[in-house]
């Protein structure tokens, strides 16, 4: 059986690792650096099928791997090229996950971790134990606890009661002159080596505190040279010490009461001899030297010599530098360094490896987004939900709601039924406008607000009878909104049920001058008149009709069940076909409501804007007793501003949104929301001015603009009452 | 020859001393560029910086490393810009190495309301200082060949934001080059020594206590991160102010091959290739608010679905570290400078997720504050006094946060 390795036959037997067969044609992994075969260093790394980086040690050998060196110098290349298939998801691709929760995990099967996991079980636990030997490689031990583990297989997320850290302690690396040559190997690799039947040659051992540097020809060791000034000439060196350095990586980078480590992970060890020459983090290519001069200039703190040096930061995280590290600044300092901080992950794993499994928030749907498509509708998500942009023609879409009769899916509002004894109440508390005064079958427009009195969201309040409303929300902030008014609601004590409607019911706006006469030939004889609301059944679907305006024309939001949308948008438009019914999407509907000044929270306002800054006060009404808000505004109210939201127009087309205005040289404001209004004959805007004394005239774009008052169209509102 | 090491300058460590002109409370990147153009710009050399732990150890040391200016309200845009400024001259005045590389910086959009934003930021940007254009997919594909403009089918790439003169720097080189340059000049950084409190002669402070002792001073400046509410509080200042976890990670170090900065405006996380080649993930921090530096395995999972759909190469990265570090983040996602209302003491914070490249504009607008006693025009938008006086800077919208 053979893999290749750079491109030539390398032959392994059933049981290597990829890093064994390696060795045992003679070759090494990487271009040199002592040999753990624990996973514990980083010096058998290659690029495995496509993946740099990967542990060959850990890597079982397979017919057809391809392996490849990483460059000698510089990192290996970032396989750029493009997936051959951009258009299908490449992300969930390949990578399964595994859930177990378990009362215990152990991590390590050695004598620490069998002795703690027995002792477990004979006191009724049950116990999960995790060992890189049988191919479960660590990456990380997370707050929960949460084990995060790579397996041949597929991805395991370990949910746990209690972790138990007991990986044990590993085998010190050489740090002298010499220690990248090949052909070095550390004891347990050795007896791994001959376990394999794999041919050391002529074999020298010694242990590192005898150890003065290798000796080699063409990168390959030839000899070592002891402490003592003799010196041996071997094939391969095998290195022993005496002392071993605790693996408390895992449990360095994680702070759980409920994870606890074991055995010789948590114990003491002595550090080796202060390294005087070689390379001490073989990752990153780090000498003794390097550290010598990063401490001679001033760089005297562990933390701070690995930052400069930059040792310890590669694929191993410390695995081999760390004790020397701490041995060199230790030794310099006169006080044992403390190891430095420690940080996922363990054992690296990709990004597909990681994001397996992984699903970001769905984006919505309507139930009319068919209907959309199949009438050519440009889809664009907004607020969360898929809406149509346009449907091929924004400007004709908005001459029908101008001059015809337009149907635009609403369905997106946030929609809330709120009932019960104290629903008045509640509802006087959330929105700075008077609720008690509403009557059943009237609605009113309303602010929502925040404690610092800055605009969250906007809508209406139907009110239905004594006790019952229905509440809408813009379709961006209905989910935040429908928590809002909960958390307050049941903050007060309040006696009232809440009923989100959002998903269960749809919402078809029926706009235009022929809006009324369109609802009089699907079954509603006498349509509700401005700011009023009923039951009624329009063709055969029962409804609830809120008119209302946003586009400034008379506009019928048809409430209804979610399951028989399509069947009332169909209707409609068969029956308004001889009247050219023209749907619309975002694109006109900014357009038209722009004409009329109405704000889009979020769009026009900004974090911190208050009824005032928008010329809003009227839908405040200082004089109840409280609202959410209501104690920033009484605050502020006599504070100077110098925000507020103008309206503007000026000759010719619109200049862009987000445009500068300019008094003079100064940059006073930006452009919110423009609009080249056709049946105006000039562009419209709303406009930020943050700049004391108020100007009347401004220059955007190159062109002077005016203050103007808004709305711009239909002042008098008569369209809408129409 | 390792190029990193050889090209640092020496650190020069004093004594410390038991009073000072100027105190500067905390060792990261704003405490230790106040005190770096205290001593050259104003000639003030007696004073201190005092590090809780090494320098570097807090943001400084934790953060992602991009400057850039392409803000959402002018007062931002202009500090920024200087900031940016300053940045591409400090090596030549330090003359210390900070790897500095501008590398542009695209903030991808997905939508038609992203793309007019994106559309309102290069104008508003330019019209500033902040050099930044409209670039549609086509351009994106030649900046970023990787780039699947698709999205994984799921975020068409509808165009971008290009801010042109977006770069990098490593972290703990810009910190120690002005450590460096401040030290030069016999300013005593004082590491390993926390500050316990204030001391207080009336209504002023005079000073600070550490474990090690009293130390007395003319004007104490906060420039802490993280912990800054409890420092805050010992001169009776509560600051509008919440600290969140921000995680990042960096996978293995490869040759270089990817040029800009990325960054998206609806998914909330960005990618850059560092100078050691590895290339660097963040996103938005973490919701709740605390003062934990501990890593989530969520984390890396929501990036590392982020990153595959906009850059399928990524998906056989192997990721190297993960690490957290804390965002003191004020009520209108703006920085606070200056003035406290407390005689004596001035502060530097609200440095959020935006603090790195804010470094030599906050440094140096906070020296002058300190040498002249006089607020800088640069920084008079960004003064504590702003909330109480209901002149927020609200500009969460240019964060990388929401």
């Amino acid at each position: 059986m053979r893999f290749a390795l750079d491109d030539q036959p390398v032959d392994f037997v059933d049981g290597d690792s990829v890093a064994v067969a390696v060795v045992r044609s003679g070759q090494h992994p990487q271009h040199g650096g002592a040999l753990c075969l624990t996973g514990d260093c980083g010096n058998c790394s290659a690029d495995v099928d496509g993946v740099p980086f990967t542990r060959t040690c850990l890597t079982p050998a397979r017919p057809g791997l391809r392996v490849r060196r990483h460059p000698a110098v510089g990192g290996p290349p970032l396989q750029l090229d493009p997936p051959k298939n951009p258009v299908q998801s490449p992300v969930h691709a390949g990578v399964e996950v595994h859930r177990r929760h378990v009362d215990v995990a152990v991590i390590g099967a050695g004598d620490s971790g069998t002795a703690e996991a027995a002792r477990l079980r004979a006191a009724g636990r049950e116990v999960l134990v995790l060992d890189s030997g049988d191919g479960d490689d660590v990456v990380g031990v997370y707050p929960g606890p949460l084990v995060v583990v790579r397996t041949p297989e597929h991805m395991l997320h370990v949910h746990a009661h209690e972790v138990v850290i007991a990986t044990g302690a590993a085998e010190v690396h050489p740090v002298c002159e010499g220690n990248m040559l090949r052909g070095i190997v550390l004891a347990g690799a050795a007896d791994l080596l001959r376990s394999k039947g794999v041919d050391l040659g002529t074999t020298v051992t010694v242990d590192i505190a005898e150890l003065s540097r290798f000796e080699g020809t063409d990168g390959r060791v030839t000899g070592v040279v002891f402490s003592d000034g003799r010196s041996e000439a071997c094939d391969t060196a095998i290195v022993t010490s005496r002392t071993k350095a605790p693996r408390d990586l895992l449990a360095r980078m994680v702070s759980d009461p409920n994870v606890r480590v074991v055995g010789p992970a948590a114990q003491r060890f002595d550090l080796p001899p202060a390294p005087v020459d070689g390379f001490v983090c073989p990752c990153s290519k780090i000498t003794v030297g390097d550290l010598q001069m990063v401490w001679d200039k001033g760089f005297q703190h562990l933390e701070l010599v690995k930052r400069a040096a930059l040792c310890g930061t590669g694929t191993c995280q410390g695995g081999v530098c760390m004790p020397h590290l701490r041995s060199f600044v230790s030794d310099k300092q006169g006080v044992e360094a403390a190891p430095f901080t420690g940080r996922p992950a363990s054992r690296q794993l990709t990004i597909a490896e990681a994001a397996a499994d992984v699903f970001l928030d769905p984006f919505r749907r309507s139930a009319l987004h068919d209907e959309h498509l199949k009438l050519g509708a440009q889809m664009d998500r907004f607020g969360g939900w898929w809406r149509p942009w346009n449907y091929g023609d924004a400007m004709r879409e908005y001459w029908a709601v101008r001059e015809g009769v337009s149907l635009g899916d609403v369905s997106t509002l946030g929609k809330m039924i709120v009932t019960g004894p104290d629903v008045v109440e509640a509802l006087e508390r959330l929105y700075p406008t008077t609720i008690a005064d509403i009557r059943p079958g009237r609605s009113r427009y309303v602010l929502l607000l925040n404690e610092r009195g800055h605009l969250i969201d906007d809508g209406m309040v139907c009110r239905e009878s004594d006790d019952r409303f229905v509440l809408t929300f813009t379709s961006g902030g209905a989910a935040f909104a429908e928590a809002w008014v909960r958390d307050w609601i049941d903050t007060w004590g309040l006696d009232v049920r809440i009923m989100d409607r959002t998903i269960s019911h749809g919402a078809i706006n029926v706009t235009g001058p022929l809006a009324g006469a369109l609802l009089q030939r699907v079954g509603v004889a006498e349509p509700p008149k401005f700011l009023q609301h009923r039951h009624a059944t329009v063709a055969g679907i029962d409804c609830h009709i809120m008119r209302l305006s946003f586009t400034g024309e008379a506009s019928f939001e048809l409430h209804h069940p979610v399951a028989h949308s399509v069947e009332l948008w169909q209707a409609l438009m068969k029956a308004g076909r001889d009247m050219n019914i023209t749907p619309h999407g975002l694109q006109a509907l900014f357009a038209l409501r722009l004409e009329k000044g109405h704000v889009i929270v979020g769009m026009d306002t900004e974090l911190d804007s208050t009824p005032r800054r928008l010329n809003m006060d009227w839908a405040v009404k200082m004089d109840k007793p409280d609202f959410i808000g209501r104690t920033a505004l009484a605050r502020t109210a006599d504070l100077p501003d110098r925000r507020r939201l103008f309206g503007f127009t000026m000759d010719g087309p619109a200049p862009t949104e987000g445009a500068p205005i300019y008094v003079g040289e100064r940059i006073v404001g930006h452009v919110a929301s423009t609009f080249t209004s056709p049946i105006l004959g000039k562009a419209v805007m709303l406009g930020w001015q943050k700049h004391e004394p108020w100007a009347d005239t401004v220059t955007i774009d190159g062109r002077p603009a005016t203050v103007a008052h808004t709305p711009f169209y239909d002042p008098e509102g008569a369209r809408a009452r129409a | 020859m390792n190029e990193f090491v050889e090209t640092l300058l020496e650190l020069t460590w004093h004594e410390p001393k038991s009073s000072y002109d100027v105190v500067i409370i905390g060792g990261g990147g704003h405490g230790l560029a106040t005190a770096y153009y205290l001593a050259t710009q104003h000639g003030i050399t007696n004073l201190a910086v005092l590090e809780a732990d090494y320098i570097g150890s807090g943001n400084s040391g934790r953060n992602t490393t991009i400057i850039r200016a392409n803000y959402g309200i002018p007062e931002s845009i202009r500090f920024y810009q200087h900031s940016l400024d300053l940045y591409s001259t400090l090596e030549q005045e330090t003359g210390c190495w900070i790897m500095h590389a501008t590398k542009g910086l695209l903030w991808l959009a997905h939508t038609e309301s992203a793309m007019r934003n994106e559309r309102a930021r290069a104008m508003l940007n330019t019209a500033c200082g902040a050099e930044t254009v409209l670039v549609d997919p086509t351009e994106i594909k030649a900046l970023v060949p990787q780039i699947d403009l698709s999205g994984g089918g799921r975020y068409p790439v509808l165009g971008a934001s290009y801010h042109i003169p977006a770069s990098t720097a490593r972290h703990d080189r810009v910190v120690w080059a002005y450590a460096q340059g401040a030290m030069q000049r016999g300013v005593h950084v004082l590491q390993n020594t926390p500050v316990t409190g204030l001391i207080r002669d009336g209504d002023r402070v005079v000073g600070v206590r550490t474990a090690t002792g009293d130390i007395s001073a003319g004007v104490v400046m906060s420039a802490v991160g993280g912990n800054v509410s409890q420092i805050a509080a010992h001169a009776g200042v509560r600051l509008p102010v919440r600290t969140h976890p921000l995680q990042a990670f960096v996978t293995n170090g490869y040759a270089q091959g990817f040029g800009p900065i990325i960054s998206d405006t609806e998914l909330l996380c960005y990618i850059s290739q560092t100078a050691r080649g590895q290339m660097l993930i963040g996103h938005e921090y973490d919701r709740e608010t605390s003062y934990s530096l501990q890593s989530s395995f969520q984390f890396l999972q929501a990036n590392a679905i982020k990153m595959s759909y906009l850059l399928p190469f990524v998906r056989d990265l192997k990721i190297l570290r993960q690490w957290t570090g804390r965002c003191d983040v004020s009520a209108d996602f703006s920085p606070i400078m200056g003035f406290t209302g407390v005689d004596g003491f001035v502060i530097t914070t609200g440095w959020g997720t935006w603090g790195f490249k804010a470094i030599p504009a906050g440094g140096e607008a906070m020296a002058e504050l300190i040498a002249t006693g006089r607020t800088p025009e640069l920084i008079e938008p960004f003064a504590l006094s702003r909330f109480a006086a209901d002149h927020t800077m609200a500009d969460q919208g240019s964060t990388g946060t929401r």
